[in-house]
């Protein structure tokens, strides 16, 4: 919808309104057709033009290129103000705290220049330990140690920017100590001098603070970013209530060590040259060949940059005035993808994110302008930097901002951001795994944000992203005493980082294309007490290796090699598999290097089989045995739950291929008296749908349409006399043309005589059933003319109305359904395997009878197409845990269920028949919401629609869930029961993260996916179990024995093609239903019905005065108060135990007992 | 739930005997074996009344109404309740008001509708010549075979018994009356319809009719038919000719160009529709056309901050303050 040419006045906003109509003369002159596009927005969004940002109108309507949607500004600003922290009462204590330490610190009297060892002797006498880097400094080292009053002392940091927030288990509060140049020598910058000098001056200052008569602040050591090079100091609160105790705002205050800038001189420390000499080696002629050391000299320039990067976000904020919101954003968003600034963390976290923002406001470098403006808002920041961070594979082309004539090479591990003017690699503490993660993440935000459908908040702030359970597949846990590292050792850090390094190579090398991320979780290291030496590692620890798996090629069991011509390659490849590379002649004639993994024992996933076996041979035999690994747990719970080849529907091509095979049979007849339209697939089985892909049990629904004709009958009731008619017509062809089908015609709807009256179940030679049902699309003609025949009575045209529901339902919206599940199942292998793992959920809760099939697929479904935060499931068990946590966390009172088939598929939209098909709009989906706002305000009880879950193959939204199914108290059981899970693996979840930290898992604590799936029937009023011989759960115990026999010599026995479709369990459960309709909610099963049980509905069967058809079954009782105007004074009560009776009567020998 | 377990076990005794009109008849129940404790002398309470229907019935005088019929009652059980344990008065028919499954309601015109609530109990009666909206009032020959071995009845459901005289009505209510005063001991007996197992099977062998018996009936069925429709085009055409009370002609369908004028009149209503745009005043000619329009857009996007700023407070109240997901 562009702007029409002729509109080219600048459109008034609301704030301006008062004087709008008076200036529509001056505003012409101004006429600015951007401006127009700006309030047009909403019509028109993602036009690019950056060139002038129009500033946030006050109260006003935000634009899609401003702020995405009012709808996401509205939630940003309420976001900011709950996150923001509060300078209010509470921080007066830690003002004071930080007035007392400031103090405190510029009257410590200088110390005289120490040799090392008497330095370390005297604080250790004042109870303090300086805590050296590693390696110690040498015995014999010719420099002094000293402390002199500092330079300045200042606070930074996120509080002095006023950008902390209190998500933050503990706000730290940096403040900068500027040690004096006097203290430092020119050549300090060398092997660790500078290093040693400032832990000693660190320690200065903690003995100053502990031996001080005015601070009772409990002090410890810890590490700058979880770098063992710069010890810091951390003041927590001393809690006695004084005027400087800020027990009460849940901060920290941590007193950081900088030097003034200019100390080292700037070439030396660059990310290029050398600053670690060996020992051994004179000077002079090792330079040039020794190795540049960044990690090092970014350590020392960190130091050096502290007061420089406090200016730039200074004046970054001063310039921008979304600055600071922005950095809130990036905080939320670092926080809940895991990412921070600790080494360990990934090394990516708030302070990065101002700084590269801030570099970026100021970045005039390279073409075009710069990646942010200063005009721009504070969700425009936040999108561009996450697109920077997306786009720039900064490991293969650094970004260098204003570095003059420096040039950078290339890194072969990390990212490389060098900030010109502050000479250091920003980016210098992310490892290369950290540095893909963080960049997938910013994808998968980007993407999301830009799609003009949804706002996505949630799932870009609200939601927690980096959960164990949904974001990852498979996780490897190795225990730290199996790397066999030596904690004593001085390189130990070194060790643990080279450790890590291999094993990323090594499992990368391994896996290729079977996965999609990898990375590695290391657990963080602990601040320790001012008087004892930095404490080992503790080797309880683990670590964690965090696999995504790619679903197509997870589970391949073949890794192809070089070829067998290309020696150096192929020497390679034998090196790393060892006796595992064979040497293999292929189809087509080439012989490369191959690895061959086994399939056959499906405990041990083949992802599982290579991940031991690289460990065990190129990090030890010992890692390989510790390890735990789990992947895809939840999958054994149904049949063939892992996906297979490449594949997730590999189960059920032996029924499609039966349905395809049977389709041409009836296509080939030449006796029919109407031409064959199409033959659609409407069931779960023929959708990859079914908990079971192998029972034989349900014949699976099919829909035959014939070409129209003027033939029929133009009556409801006598079209469907004239089906039997055509069924009965194909059960002769089918009889003459392949006598081995079994064919008959059934009856169904009997009480309903305009809806379809019958069907035709085909049994074939293979044991596979189908349901034949014709659709004649007269009948909805026809049902819409009785609803609109003012001539009927009222009962006539209400079951006219149901009918066509019912007739758009299973004629229309099934066939659709199943033909889009179709497609997206063989889209996404994982799918399938999901959607039957979530029904078998939902049956073994014995809620699935009150969820029609297509609601629950729907429910996964979403789950694929919205996955975010997360990527596309892609094993049983992530989309089946990622649909739990949407269920419990779906609003469903006020929320619809929207679900766009076609972002995926659109093909199947244009085949589709309707109006309604094509992808959806904002319109459309704008439609739905009034539509759903409709029916809520119709039906505020919910007696009616409960769930409402639309597609853009059918905008209804009830179709599915029509009719009280489910009800409302089975959505809230549904909600409950999802939370109870969601809950159950969250603690899962925490207990493997305390793993980490060292703490030994219990055997209580491990994980049984099975839980998840036992029912508890406690909470029900009345449980019916029925006798195992007649339900469907024990003939499928029996039957593995014969079915190999089966597939291959095909019949059924007679007798089971008979009962084919016989569930004598679901026909009682059936009647119940229908006997006690409101009185008595049932529950059961439908796939192994060995239990039903029922609930009293207390609303309806509660005890109430005497009355002729209360619905149920009641015993009468004296009421206790005697009401004047009631003569009788007899109330009722529901007879249970009538009722127990009366359904071991009706129920007979299929009853086991009740109670 | 638990109270409601204890009371009736000790209350049969002191159990209320009547309720307004109604006697209030207690049926003791077979006992089995499965069950828990309590539900070992289950009684089933049947209400028991002269039958006084508010629409006069040239039966009502011979007929007594039950209320809270025992879901596996039918005309058989009741019929041996009153011959065989209330004194031998003799049944002719019993009408139920539910049955499971549900039987089946023919759609009619408005003014069946008196007609049709006096005959929708008897299944049976033969209304061959009444004009349904629908296909036609089936008979045994064109209904199509039942795949039910028998109908239940939804719990607490009425029904009305219809004794061969007014003579045996009076005898069977005073016998109920008196076995409810004395207490006496009526048995439950059920029976006359297949429960349990039995039930499902026969069910499955009835849902698949042999074809012969299918096709006799649809034979029968649509000869049947053509004579329904035949009656319904005429009072179709009679209906087109003859004026209602207010002096009006019903428009119904078969008219001059038979059934599908619905459809052409709206694809023509849209045709219409369309060249009016074409040829019409473009919406944008005048300045202030494209001036109001302006407006208008301003005004929806106004709105609809208003309405998204409306719903963010509505989640605020619903949800509390946004919290960041831990």
């Amino acid at each position: 919808m562009a702007a029409p040419a002729t509109k080219r006045r600048k459109l008034r906003h609301e704030s301006e309104d008062g004087s709008a109509l008076e200036s529509e003369d001056t505003s012409m002159s101004r006429a600015n057709p951007q401006e127009e596009q700006h309030a047009m927005s909403k019509a028109a969004p993602h036009k690019p033009h950056r060139t002038r940002p129009e500033l946030p109108l006050q109260d006003g309507v935000y634009t899609a290129e401003v702020y995405k949607s009012n709808m996401f500004k509205l939630q940003v600003d309420e976001l900011l103000e709950q996150v923001k922290f509060k300078y209010g009462k509470k921080v007066v204590p830690l003002e004071n705290a930080m007035r007392t330490l400031k103090t405190l610190i510029e009257q410590f009297p200088n110390r005289e220049p120490l040799p090392i060892s008497e330095a370390e002797k005297l604080l250790r006498s004042q109870g303090v330990t300086v805590p050296f880097p590693s390696p110690r400094p040498p015995k014999d080292a010719k420099y002094r140690l000293e402390y002199a009053k500092p330079a300045s002392i200042n606070v930074t940091g996120s509080y002095a920017l006023k950008v902390a927030t209190r998500t933050e288990d503990v706000c730290s509060v940096d403040m900068v100590v500027v040690m004096p140049k006097s203290i430092f020598q020119e050549k300090d910058y060398l092997n660790y001098r500078y290093l040693y000098k400032r832990a000693y001056y660190l320690a200065c200052v903690a003995a100053g603070l502990k031996n001080s008569s005015g601070s009772k602040f409990k002090l410890s050591f810890d590490c700058l970013n979880g770098s063992s090079l710069q010890p810091i100091l951390i003041v927590d609160p001393s809690g006695d209530g004084g005027a400087d105790d800020f027990s009460g705002s849940k901060c920290q205050v941590r007193i950081l060590l900088a030097i003034p800038e200019g100390t080292f001189a700037e070439a030396k420390v660059r990310p290029t040259s050398n600053c670690i000499r060996p020992q051994d080696q004179s000077e002079g002629n090792a330079t040039k060949a020794l190795p540049p050391t960044p990690f090092y000299n970014a350590t020392l320039q960190s130091d050096a940059t502290m007061m420089p990067y406090l200016k730039l976000l200074h004046s970054a904020s001063s310039k921008c005035d979304a600055f600071k919101d922005a950095c809130v954003l990036g905080r939320i968003w670092l926080k809940q993808r895991g990412f921070g600034t600790r080494v360990r963390k990934g090394g990516f976290g708030n302070f990065e994110w101002a700084a590269l923002m801030a570099i970026l406001l100021h970045s005039k470098t390279g073409v075009g302008a710069s990646p942010l403006s200063p005009g721009y808002s504070s969700y425009q920041l936040f999108k561009a930097t996450l697109q920077f961070l997306a786009q720039h594979n900064l490991t293969k082309t650094p970004y260098v901002f204003q570095a003059g004539d420096v040039t950078i090479p290339k890194s072969t591990f990390a990212p490389i951001l060098y900030d010109g003017p502050r000479n250091i690699n920003l980016l210098y503490k992310m490892t290369q795994w950290s540095y893909t993660q963080l960049q997938a993440e910013a994808k998968a935000s980007i993407s999301t944000l830009g799609d003009s459908l949804a706002d996505h908040f949630e799932s870009t702030f609200i939601v927690k992203t980096n959960l164990l359970t949904y974001h990852y597949d498979a996780i490897l846990r190795i225990p730290m005493a199996s790397l066999e590292l030596e904690t004593e050792s001085d390189s130990y850090e070194e060790a643990v980082l080279e450790k890590c390094r291999l094993l990323h190579s090594t499992i990368a090398r391994a896996l290729t294309d079977r996965i999609t991320s990898l990375a590695l979780l290391t657990p963080e290291e602990e601040p320790w007490k001012v008087g004892s030496a930095k404490p080992r590692e503790d080797q309880r620890k683990s670590l964690f290796i965090t696999i995504g798996t790619d679903p197509a090629f997870a589970t391949r069991n073949i890794d192809l090699g070089p070829a067998a011509e290309d020696k150096q390659e192929a020497a390679s490849f034998r090196k790393f598999w060892g006796e595992k590379a064979e040497l293999r002649r292929f189809k087509d004639g080439s012989i490369l290097e191959s690895v061959v993994w086994t399939q056959k024992d499906a405990s041990t996933s083949v992802l599982e089989q290579i991940l031991r076996f690289v460990l065990s041979r190129h990090i030890g035999a010992g890692v390989a045995e510790m390890a735990d690994f789990a992947y895809d747990t939840c999958s054994s719970l149904v049949h063939h739950g892992r996906i297979q080849g490449q594949s997730g529907v590999f189960p059920f091509t032996s029924r499609m291929n039966a349905f395809s095979s049977l389709e041409k049979d009836i296509r080939d007849f030449e006796g029919l008296p109407l031409q064959i339209r199409h033959i659609r697939a409407a069931d779960p089985q023929l959708r990859y749908s079914s908990v079971d892909p192998e029972s034989m049990k349900e014949p699976a629904a099919l829909i035959l349409q014939f070409e129209g004709s003027a033939r029929w009958p133009d009556d409801l009731c006598a079209i469907q006399r004239t089906k039997v008619a055509f069924l009965l017509k194909i059960t002769d062809l089918l009889a003459e043309e392949k006598p081995n089908y079994v064919a008959r015609v059934g009856l169904e709807n009997q009480s309903y005589p305009s809806q379809n009256q019958a069907y035709l179940d085909i049994i074939l030679p293979t044991g596979f059933s189908f349901r034949l049902r014709i659709h004649h699309d007269r009948e909805a003609t026809l049902l819409e003319r009785q609803l609109k025949d003012k001539s009927l009575d009222s009962q006539s045209r209400e079951a006219a109305a149901s009918g066509l529901a019912i007739y758009k339902r299973d004629f229309i919206q099934v066939p659709a359904h199943t033909q889009a599940l179709q497609v997206l199942c063989t889209r996404f292998p994982a799918l399938s395997p999901s959607i039957r793992l979530t029904k078998k959920w939902f049956a073994t809760h014995l809620l699935l009878p009150h969820f029609s099939h297509e609601l629950v697929e729907l429910f996964v479904v979403n789950t694929f197409l919205q996955p975010h935060p997360w990527a596309i499931p892609s094993t049983a068990t992530s989309g089946f845990t990622k649909t739990l946590l949407w269920l419990s966390r779906w609003d469903w009172r006020h929320t619809p269920l929207i679900v766009d088939f076609s972002t995926s598929v659109k093909q199947v939209a244009a085949e589709a028949e309707g109006p309604s098909s094509g992808t959806l709009s904002t319109e459309d989906i704008k439609t739905i919401q009034t539509r759903f706002e409709a029916w809520r305000r119709i039906d505020p009880g919910m007696n009616r629609v409960v769930l409402f879950a639309a597609t853009n193959l059918d905008s209804d939204g009830t179709t599915w869930s029509d009719k009280g199914k489910p009800e409302k108290v089975m959505a809230s059981r549904m909600t409950a029961l999802a939370r109870v899970a969601t809950n159950a693996l969250r603690r899962h979840e925490d207990k493997l993260l305390e793993s980490l930290k060292g703490k030994e898992l219990d055997e209580a604590d491990t994980f049984r996916p099975g839980k998840l799936f036992s029912a508890n029937v406690q909470d029900y009023d009345i449980v019916i179990r029925l006798s195992s011989k007649h339900t469907r759960s024990s003939k499928k115990k029996a039957e593995p024995k014969f079915k190999n026999l089966e597939m291959q010599q095909g019949p059924l026995a007679m007798e089971e093609k008979q009962n084919v479709g016989y569930n004598p369990a679901a026909l009682l459960a059936d009647d119940l239903r229908q006997i006690y309709g409101d009185a008595v909610i049932w529950f059961w099963n439908p796939d192994s019905v060995d239990v039903i049980a029922g609930l009293w509905n207390p609303v309806v069967t509660a005890r109430r005065s005497w009355k002729v058809k209360p619905g149920w079954n009641s015993v009468p009782v004296s009421s206790q108060k005697k009401k004047e105007d009631e003569e009788s004074g007899i109330d009722i009560e529901l007879n249970k135990q009538a009722i127990c009776n009366e359904i071991r009567r009706l129920g007979g020998d299929l009853i086991l007992d009740i109670n | 739930m638990s109270s409601g377990k204890g009371q009736p076990t000790k209350k049969p005794k002191a159990s209320p005997k009547a309720v307004s009109d109604f006697a209030i008849l207690p049926l003791s129940l077979p006992t089995q074996s499965g069950l828990p404790a309590d539900c070992a002398n289950a009684k089933h309470y049947l209400y028991v009344k002269l039958h006084e229907p508010s629409h006069p019935d040239p039966n009502a005088e011979r007929s007594l109404f039950l209320s809270n019929v025992p879901i596996d009652a039918n005309e058989t059980s009741i019929r041996a309740l009153f011959t065989e344990q209330l004194g031998g008065s003799r049944v002719e028919q019993v009408d139920f008001d539910t049955a499971v499954p549900a039987i089946p309601n023919t759609k009619r015109y408005k003014a069946d509708v008196v007609k049709g609530s006096n005959a929708q109990a008897g299944r049976k009666r033969k209304r061959d010549e009444e004009i349904v909206a629908e296909g036609v009032v089936e008979d045994e020959d064109s209904a199509l075979p039942l795949i039910w071995p028998g109908e239940l009845r939804t719990s607490g459901g009425c029904a009305v018994v219809v004794f061969v005289d007014r003579a045996s009505c009076k005898g069977a209510w005073k016998e109920v009356r008196t076995a409810v005063k004395e207490g006496r001991d009526v048995k439950w007996e059920g029976g006359g319809v297949a429960l349990g197992l039995q039930r499902y099977k026969q069910h499955h062998a009835l849902t698949y009719p042999s074809k012969a018996l299918l096709q006799s009936s649809i034979n029968a069925y649509l000869s049947q038919f053509n004579r329904a429709e035949t009656a319904r085009n005429r009072l179709r055409l009679k209906q087109r000719s003859v004026p209602d009370e207010d002096g009006f002609v019903m428009v119904t369908r078969g008219g001059r160009s038979g059934p599908a004028r619905l459809e052409e009149a709206e694809k023509k209503k849209v045709e219409l529709e369309e060249r009016r745009k074409k040829n019409g005043v473009k919406d944008d000619f005048y300045r202030f056309q494209t001036r109001e329009k302006r407006k208008e857009a301003e005004m929806a996007l106004k709105r609809n901050f208003e309405a998204d700023r409306k719903k963010i407070e509505e989640m605020r109240a619903r949800r509390g303050k946004v919290r960041v997901m831990e």
